[in-house]
C-alpha cells in the first residue's frame, strides 16, 4: 500500500539523511523502523508525508503519488496517514477534545471549522477516539494539564480521529518512561490488531522495537541495512545496524 | 589595549555629549527655590475645576480605546505577513521595513500631522495613536508569531488541514493570549500619550492642563494632574490584573 522508491534527502550544506530509500509496506504491517540517531529514521518518516520534501525519489500511497502531488492532493493523502510525534505536539492552550477535532480537519466544511464548528458525526468520532485511549473523561481538560503520557494518548486519539489507513509514529515514546512505553506500545499494537491500521513506527529502544513490530526495517547512514521479521534479527545484524557507522 | 582606546574613546564622547547638553549641577541647585516656588503656587489644587478635568481625562481615555483597538485589528494582517516563518522573503523584507520606517515616527508627530490633515479635536487625536500603535503592535504580534512551537504546526498540518486551519488551529491558540496581553500593555502606554495629545490641539486632558499653565492658573493646573494621576493608576491596576489572567 505504501511503496517508496529511490528516496533521498540532503540537507544543506551536504547532510546526506536518506540515501536511496526502497520499500514496499502492506496493509495491516506493523513495521518497526530501527537505527542510531542520525541514521535517517525521522526523515524517512516525515519524508512520507511531506512535512519534509524528499529531494529525490518516489512515495505512493495506494497507487496514489505523494511525491509530486498537488496542494490538493497532498491534503487528500495526508488525510489518510496520522502522525504521532515524540514531543505530542498538541496545542498546549487548546483542550483535549479541541486537540482531537483537529484530527478531523482535512475532512470536515472548511469555512465553519475555522470558526470552531464541527459536525455532530465528526464530534461523536472524535469522542469514540478518546475512550479508545481511554481519555474520554479528560475532554474538556487543557492539553498542558496533562501527563506526558496522557498527552501522547491523547496525539494519538487526534490521529485516529482522522480515520487514516496508515499512523506514522516518529519516536512515539523517547519522552516516556519504560511503563508508560509498554502503556503506549500496547495501544499502537491494539490498533494494528483490532482495526488493522498499518503503523510504521520509529522505534530507538532495539527491545520494544522486537517485541512489537511485525517487521523490522534497520536504517544505518540513510540506506536500508536491514529488513525482515523480529526473528531475522541476530547479533551479527544488530552489529551491522548500529556499530561503527560513526555517532 | 585594545579596550583601553575604546573606553577612553566612550569617555570623550560622552564628556562631549555632557557638555554640548549644558548639563550643571550649579544650575540646577539654583534652580531649587523656583521648583518649590512653582510647587507651593499649586497649593492648594482648585477642585473647582475637576468636572472639567473628568471630562478632558475621559476623552483621553476614549482616545487611547478607540485609537488601541483599530490598531489591533490593523495589526492583524501586517503581523502575520512581517512574521518570517509565515511568510517568505519577498513579503517578508518590504513589511519588516515598512513597520520599523513608521515605528520610528512617535504619536506626538504623527498628531501634528493629522491635526493639520484634519483639523482640531480628538479625531486626529485617534489617528495618531491608531497609526503608531498600528505600527509597534504588528511588530510585537510578529514576533510572537515567529516565537511559536512549530511542533503542534506540524502536527495540524500533516492531518491534511489547509493553510487557513493551520493558522487557526496551530498558530492562532499559540498566539493569541500573547496578542492580547501586548494591546493590553499598549492601552496603558497610550493612556499616557493621549495625555499630552492635548498639547497640539488633538483632544484630551492636556489641553486643561496646557491652559491653565498657560493661564498661570498653578491651583487648577494642579487639580486637572491629579484626576490625570488617578486615572493612569486605575487603567494600570486593572489593565495588569487582566494581562495576569491572561498568560
Amino acid at each position: 500500500m505504501i511503496r517508496i522508491r529511490g528516496l533521498r534527502k540532503t540537507f544543506p550544506p551536504n547532510t546526506v539523511a536518506l540515501d536511496g530509500v526502497d520499500l514496499d509496506v502492506s496493509p495491516g504491517e506493523f513495521v518497526m523502523v530501527i537505527g542510531q540517531s542520525g541514521a535517517g529514521k525521522s526523515t524517512l518518516l516525515r519524508c512520507l508525508n511531506r512535512l519534509i520534501e524528499p529531494s529525490a525519489g518516489e512515495v505512493s500511497l495506494n497507487g496514489t503519488r505523494v511525491t509530486g502531488a498537488t496542494p490538493e492532493g497532498l491534503r487528500a493523502v495526508r488525510r489518510q496517514m496520522g502522525m504521532i510525534f515524540q514531543q505530542f505536539n498538541l496545542v498546549r492552550r487548546a483542550s483535549v477534545m479541541e486537540n482531537v477535532l483537529a484530527g478531523r480537519l482535512g475532512h470536515v466544511p472548511g469555512v465553519p471549522s475555522l470558526f470552531g464548528r464541527f459536525p455532530r458525526r465528526d464530534r461523536e468520532l472524535a469522542m469514540a477516539s478518546l475512550r479508545l485511549v481511554g481519555m474520554e473523561d479528560f475532554a474538556e481538560r487543557r492539553a498542558d494539564r496533562l501527563s506526558g503520557g496522557e498527552q501522547q494518548r491523547v496525539a494519538i486519539a487526534r490521529a485516529l480521529a482522522q480515520e487514516p489507513k496508515v499512523i506514522l509514529a516518529d519516536e512515539p515514546t523517547a519522552s516516556l518512561d519504560p511503563r508508560l512505553t509498554e502503556s503506549i506500545m500496547g495501544i499502537l499494537q491494539r490498533i494494528n490488531r483490532e482495526r488493522g491500521l498499518t503503523l510504521i513506527v520509529s522505534q530507538h529502544m532495539l527491545e520494544t522495537a522486537l517485541s512489537y513490530g511485525t517487521r523490522i526495517v534497520g536504517l544505518r547512514q540513510g540506506r536500508v541495512a536491514f529488513d525482515g521479521p523480529p526473528s531475522g534479527i541476530t547479533p551479527e545484524v544488530v552489529q551491522a545496524i548500529y556499530e561503527g557507522s560513526g555517532s | 589595549m585594545w579596550r583601553l582606546a575604546v573606553g577612553v574613546v566612550v569617555l570623550i564622547v560622552y564628556g562631549w555629549f555632557l557638555a554640548a547638553t549644558e548639563v550643571s549641577l550649579a544650575r540646577f541647585v539654583r534652580g531649587i527655590p523656583w521648583m518649590a516656588d512653582f510647587l507651593r503656587r499649586m497649593f492648594p489644587p482648585d477642585l473647582t475645576v475637576l468636572a472639567s478635568a473628568a471630562v478632558g481625562a475621559l476623552q483621553t481615555l476614549q482616545i487611547a480605546v478607540v485609537g488601541t483597538t483599530v490598531a489591533a485589528l490593523l495589526a492583524l494582517p501586517l503581523g502575520f505577513l512581517s512574521a518570517r516563518n509565515v511568510t517568505s522573503g519577498p513579503v517578508f523584507y518590504p513589511a519588516r521595513a515598512l513597520l520599523n520606517f513608521f515605528r520610528s515616527i512617535d504619536t506626538m508627530v504623527y498628531a501634528l500631522f493629522f491635526v493639520a490633515a484634519v483639523g482640531l479635536g480628538p479625531f486626529p487625536g485617534v489617528l495618531a495613536v491608531v497609526t503608531y500603535t498600528t505600527m509597534t503592535l504588528a511588530k510585537l504580534y510578529s514576533e510572537a508569531i515567529e516565537g511559536i512551537e512549530p511542533g503542534p504546526v506540524d502536527a495540524i498540518a500533516a492531518t491534511g488541514a489547509g493553510r487557513l486551519q493551520v493558522l487557526r488551529f496551530g498558530i492562532l491558540p499559540q498566539v493569541v493570549p500573547l496578542f492580547a496581553s501586548y494591546v493590553l500593555y499598549r492601552l496603558e502606554t497610550n493612556i499616557r500619550a493621549a495625555t499630552i495629545l492635548g498639547f497640539v490641539g488633538a483632544g484630551g486632558i492636556g489641553f486643561y492642563i496646557q491652559t491653565y499653565l498657560r493661564m498661570i492658573n498653578y491651583p487648577a493646573a494642579a487639580a486637572v494632574l491629579l484626576v490625570l494621576v488617578a486615572m493612569i493608576m486605575a487603567v494600570d491596576f486593572t489593565s495588569s490584573r487582566l494581562r495576569a489572567r491572561i498568560v
